[in-house]
């Protein structure tokens, strides 16, 4: 109750304190200068645009609308827009009043026409209080050569340092050896609960409807919690403000279309996107009867209407929607995602920004075998979210930015029915529905001490509820059911709070170099019912409850951050440390699908992370990219799994290299590379057999004692322009890619067998999915 | 439910076709030797039978080294039997022997030199009633495969008591499903209580030279009320023989049978009922 209290006095002092303070310190008079910066192009905001005066050196950067709002005392100054790829901008402005600036940045003309772009401000690396983090924008994306020419942002997220790929061509990713349930995935603040396609081969995100994309793997902002290891970030485009223009691609698996353009001008405007998978539309042509009718494809839509109503008012609406279509003789499978998201931005103020969100989310999959069959059945599973977030960013003084605010969501978890489609032999089996309050309120402070020590500091206060109505069962120590508890509609019968504090400090030792610290403290209320490294589609969410305690992080990690050769290299180093409580992971032979006593099945124990992440980072000329190696170990401990000694976390790859480049050999012709490496997954291979009922039993190492082969794989892609013509409407491109280009036959799989002609024999065999792959695409945009 | 389960890798599965295998060379450390017990007493009037045998590395390759001398009793707390040594290792009662529903039986093993740090195991198992099979039906299915399945369907009434049920199928007296990745095992969740009205207990892949049937073939299903852990030992021994993959598999892990002093295996007590169909023609 005690820490309660604090909490709120915390809240609520510390604005007004804060507040008190700019207002005294003032002698001279101060004022505002604020607005919007933009692409001159398309009209799109900004997110990230360093915007620095050239006399008190004070910056400030645009929040993720493009708004920005700096305090000057009165005086004559040049205002520096700045971010990289586009043209610095730099205004006079002499401050006697109030002054709104909207600002729009052009592409760099010195540079070739679509220059890689990474990072933001040229020196944003070393000056921004933000480590632990890595923003990509979707030209950087589009650049880097990809399985069967698919573009897709998980994947060059995975190429950054901390970050695994799951498994072999999984869009499932490993923070920091988190698992990939610990990634919070928003699309416009929407939660995606499952980020894959086609089992894991692709991401949900179409990369032409997607503007940026932000990956903390630390210093997660106190407006965003609910996951342990990371948030991934995305915004879509707002849609073309300036002209009606179109982006499309006809690939080797998919085509693409998108759309965006003003409907009011300079008011209103739209973006539709949509992609569809083709495969399957070739199968009419098989000789095979049973694959005619056989379907096998995933298509997603996004759609995005954006709307200034005043000076003071924006509204946005975004949508999103994808679905995964299989469809053979024993049956039909389904999956997906939507979500729905309402903005309202409001400037209160010149200082005081505002955004409200109402979000809708929901995942649903659906299996089904031919109906009619005695042994028909249908099978489906649904979760669903209705949010509301308010938001504050408050420029307080030219020291202190405050974010403040609040949100509340109401989570339904519908996790298995399963009934008979045929002539009754199945009774219909369904898990109970369970419900769930979460609620939270946030407030942060980043603070310029002095010129070189800038601090942020935060407090986020969590909320979870479980709400009836609702069954849940009670387990004894042996984790056997024993009776369960029956809690009527709007009964509140469990309520975990969690205090979340989150500090960062920026040092700067020079203009080159500075030190940085960060430490934070994240809890999760959901965990993925998934036992396997990858995972399927079918893996379903479950709540805390009283049974499922939270499980709780606290993270630690510092870095040294420096530019080289006038900010043409970014170099960085981070070590971390992670202390995790409350880990979820499952007993041996879990059984996790359609399972009323899931619960019964989880073993609770910790766990522990540590690592050292090195980047070097080329953002500018002809050839660019990055190089990055990663140190990273993880383990668990866990009472009643591999008989209470520590083991390797599922996703602990102590090694990890790479190299990631793209040579522009003329404004027509570019070429990538990248290169990686990472130590084999931890894995349980059997030391011994036994017989019996005929059959070789394997008897088994200690948990994860063992290792996967190395994984190492080279892409290579190669981009080829048309001739630009003046006054030419159509600009077409040609990419040619090769994936895993010198073969490497990487282990999916370990398995052991025994010997067809002689069953007392028994070897090792190991399953690989891709041998080298070329693709080719053609894209266009007009 | 394990058939879903299966029906749902085959679906998934079938989307990663593209995927390879190659036979791979990897060394493997050597745990230390365990006792390997196998053994079964069930209503039927036989000689029951107990296996002993001993573990050894993964890459053996050689048939189980047994365990001979052993002191095998098994007893329902009023009638002890003892089992003799035929072939080194395989314990047999006489063949007069039959288990009587609802009785517990306990196993008792007394090695003559120790094996993993014990010479006395023990074991037991409530031998649970099964409701005779009313009929079976084959129904041969062409859409599964190039060569089709035989689908074989059971008639009987569940009882209302949670249930865990083990087919085995032989065909002209000779048992098909002769080892354990073959055995077919299912819980009663979607019929508990019900008629089972043709429920599916057997798939007959019609390109297995061994499963192959002709029409007049006499096929058999026997069905054994095992109980819930010798369903759960045979299902994830199944699982671990099945093969590993990224998608669905959690970490491999050993097979808990229900043997003192760490010993592998499973002594189980089971009650059997039969029923015959003859495989008529298939109707393309």
């Amino acid at each position: 109750m005690q820490r309660l209290i604090s909490t709120l006095a915390f809240f609520i002092l510390l604005p007004l304190i804060l507040s008190g303070n700019s207002n005294n310190q003032g002698l001279q008079e101060k004022f505002i200068i604020s607005g919007y910066v933009r692409d001159q192009t398309n009209g799109e905001v900004l997110a990230g645009v360093t915007v620095s005066d050239n006399i008190l050196k004070r910056g400030t950067a645009t929040n993720a609308y493009g708004y920005y709002s700096i305090t000057l005392p009165s005086g004559k100054y040049e205002l520096q827009y700045s971010y990289i790829g586009y043209k610095t901008v730099r205004k006079q402005v002499d401050t006697d009043q109030n002054i709104t600036i909207d600002i729009s940045l052009d592409l760099a003309d010195n540079q070739l026409n679509e220059v890689i772009v990474t990072g933001k401000r040229t020196d944003e690396n070393v000056r921004s209080t933000e480590m632990s983090i890595a923003r990509i924008d979707s030209k950087t994306i589009g650049r880097i050569p990809a399985l069967l020419g698919e573009i897709d942002l998980v994947k060059v997220i995975q190429l950054l340092p901390g970050v695994q790929p799951t498994s072999e061509g999984s869009s499932g990713f490993s923070v920091r050896g988190g698992s990939s349930d610990q990634n919070l995935i928003l699309l416009d603040e929407a939660t995606i609960y499952n980020a894959s396609h086609l089992l894991g081969f692709f991401s949900v995100f179409n990369n032409d409807a997607v503007k940026d994309v932000t990956l903390y793997k630390g210093d997660i902002p106190t407006a965003y919690g609910g996951r342990l290891s990371s948030l991934l970030d995305v915004r879509m485009k707002d849609g073309n403000s300036k002209k009606f223009s179109g982006t499309g691609s006809i690939g080797t698996i998919s085509s693409k279309l998108t759309l965006e353009g003003p409907i009011i001008k300079d008011r209103t405007t739209f973006l539709l996107a949509g992609r569809r998978t083709y495969a399957d539309l070739f199968l009419p042509l098989a000789k095979d009867e049973n694959i005619r009718d056989n379907k096998l494809y995933f298509y997603d839509l996004n759609f995005k209407l954006s709307h200034v109503i005043d000076e003071n008012n924006r509204l946005f609406l975004s949508g999103y929607a994808g679905r995964d279509i299989f469809k053979n003789q024993f049956g039909t499978i389904g999956f997906g995602n939507r979500t729905a998201s309402l903005r309202w931005n409001h400037l209160f103020s010149k200082k005081l920004f505002f955004n409200m969100s109402l979000i809708y989310s929901r995942y649903d999959y659906s299996i089904g075998t031919p109906p009619g069959d005695e042994n028909a059945f249908t099978w489906t599973s649904k979760l669903r979210d209705y949010s509301a977030r308010f938001d504050f960013t408050h420029y307080l003084s030219d020291t202190h930015t405050l974010k403040y605010g609040a949100t509340t969501t109401f989570h339904e978890f519908f996790p298995g029915t399963a009934s008979g489609s045929g002539n009754g032999v199945f009774t219909s089996f369904f898990l109970p529905a369970e419900y769930v309050l979460e609620h939270s309120l946030y407030l942060s402070d980043e603070f310029k001490a002095t010129r070189n020590l800038t601090l942020k500091y935060g407090l986020r206060l969590a909320v979870f509820q479980n709400i009836g109505p609702g069954t849940y069962y009670n387990y004894d120590i042996n984790h056997t059911p024993v009776d369960s508890t029956v809690y009527h509609k709007g009964n509140i019968f469990n309520t975990y709070v969690s205090f979340e504090p989150r500090i960062a400090v920026n040092y700067l030792i020079n203009d080159k170099s500075s030190v940085k610290g960060s430490y934070l403290h994240t809890s999760q209320f959901f965990t993925l019912a998934q036992n396997s490294t990858a995972g399927t589609p079918l893996d379903v969410w479950f709540p805390a409850t009283p049974n499922v305690k939270p499980q709780l992080c606290d993270q630690l990690s510092f870095g040294y951050f420096r530019n080289l050769d006038q900010n043409k290299y970014e170099f960085s180093s981070e070590v971390y440390y992670k202390n995790l409580r409350n880990v979820i992971d499952f007993r041996d032979h879990a059984q996790l699908l359609l399972n009323q006593y899931l619960e019964g099945e989880i073993r609770i124990g910790s766990g522990y992370s540590y690592g050292l992440e090195t980047i070097i980072r080329k953002n500018e000329g002809r050839m660019t990219g990055w190089i990055s190696y990663t140190y990273s170990r993880s383990f668990r401990i866990i009472p009643e799994i591999n008989n209470g000694n520590r083991y390797n976390a599922p996703y602990d790859k102590p090694h990890a290299i790479s190299i990631v480049t793209s040579y522009d050999f003329s404004k027509r012709l570019n070429a990538s590379a990248t290169w990686v490496y990472a130590t084999g997954l931890p894995v349980t291979f059997p030391t011994g057999r036994a017989v019996i009922g005929n059959a070789i039993i394997p008897i088994y190492s200690d948990r994860n004692a063992y290792r996967m082969t190395d994984y190492h794989r080279l892409d290579l892609s190669l981009t080829l322009k048309g001739k630009e013509k003046t006054g030419k409407k159509w600009h077409g491109e040609w990419n040619l890619s090769v994936y895993n280009a010198y073969n490497r036959h990487n282990s999916w799989s370990i398995n052991f067998t025994h010997d067809v002609n002689d069953p007392n024999v028994t070897y090792a065999e190991k399953t690989y999915l891709f041998s080298v792959i070329p693709a080719i695409s053609y894209n266009v945009k007009f | 439910m394990r058939s879903e389960k299966t029906i749902i890798s085959g679906l998934l599965l079938a989307m990663i076709a593209v995927s390879c295998t190659e036979r791979i060379n990897i060394d493997l450390d050597n745990s230390y030797t365990r006792l390997v017990v196998d053994g079964t007493i069930t209503t039927e009037t036989k000689a029951h039978k107990v296996i002993l045998s001993e573990t050894s590395s993964y890459f053996y390759n050689q048939p189980a080294p047994m365990v001979s001398g052993a002191q095998v009793t098994i007893t329902d707390g009023e009638n002890t039997i003892d089992l003799t040594e035929g072939s080194p290792g395989i314990y047999s009662t006489q063949p007069s022997v039959h288990g009587i529903p609802g009785h517990t039986y306990s196993l008792r093993i007394i090695l003559p030199v120790e094996i993993g740090g014990y010479t006395g195991y023990t074991a037991s198992s409530l031998l649970n009633p099964v409701n005779p099979l009313d009929s079976i039906r084959l129904r041969f299915r062409p859409e599964f495969s190039k060569e089709g399945f035989w689908e074989v369907q059971c008639y009987v009434q569940d009882p209302p008591s949670s249930d865990f049920y083990r087919f085995l199928i032989s065909r002209n007296q000779k048992l098909i499903t002769d080892t354990l990745q073959e055995w077919f095992v299912t819980d009663d969740r979607f019929f508990n209580g019900s008629y089972t009205n043709g429920a599916s207990i057997a798939e007959l892949d019609q390109s297995k030279p061994e499963e192959k049937l002709s029409e007049g073939d006499t096929i058999t299903a026997e069905v054994n009320n095992i109980g819930k852990d010798y369903a759960n030992f045979i299902w994830d021994a199944q699982s671990e023989l099945f093969g590993s993959n990224p998608l669905f598999s959690g970490p491999p892990s050993n097979v808990k049978g229900n043997i003192s002093n760490g010993a592998i295996g499973f002594f189980a007590a089971y009650s059997v009922t039969r029923s015959k169909a003859i495989t008529h023609a298939i109707k393309r």
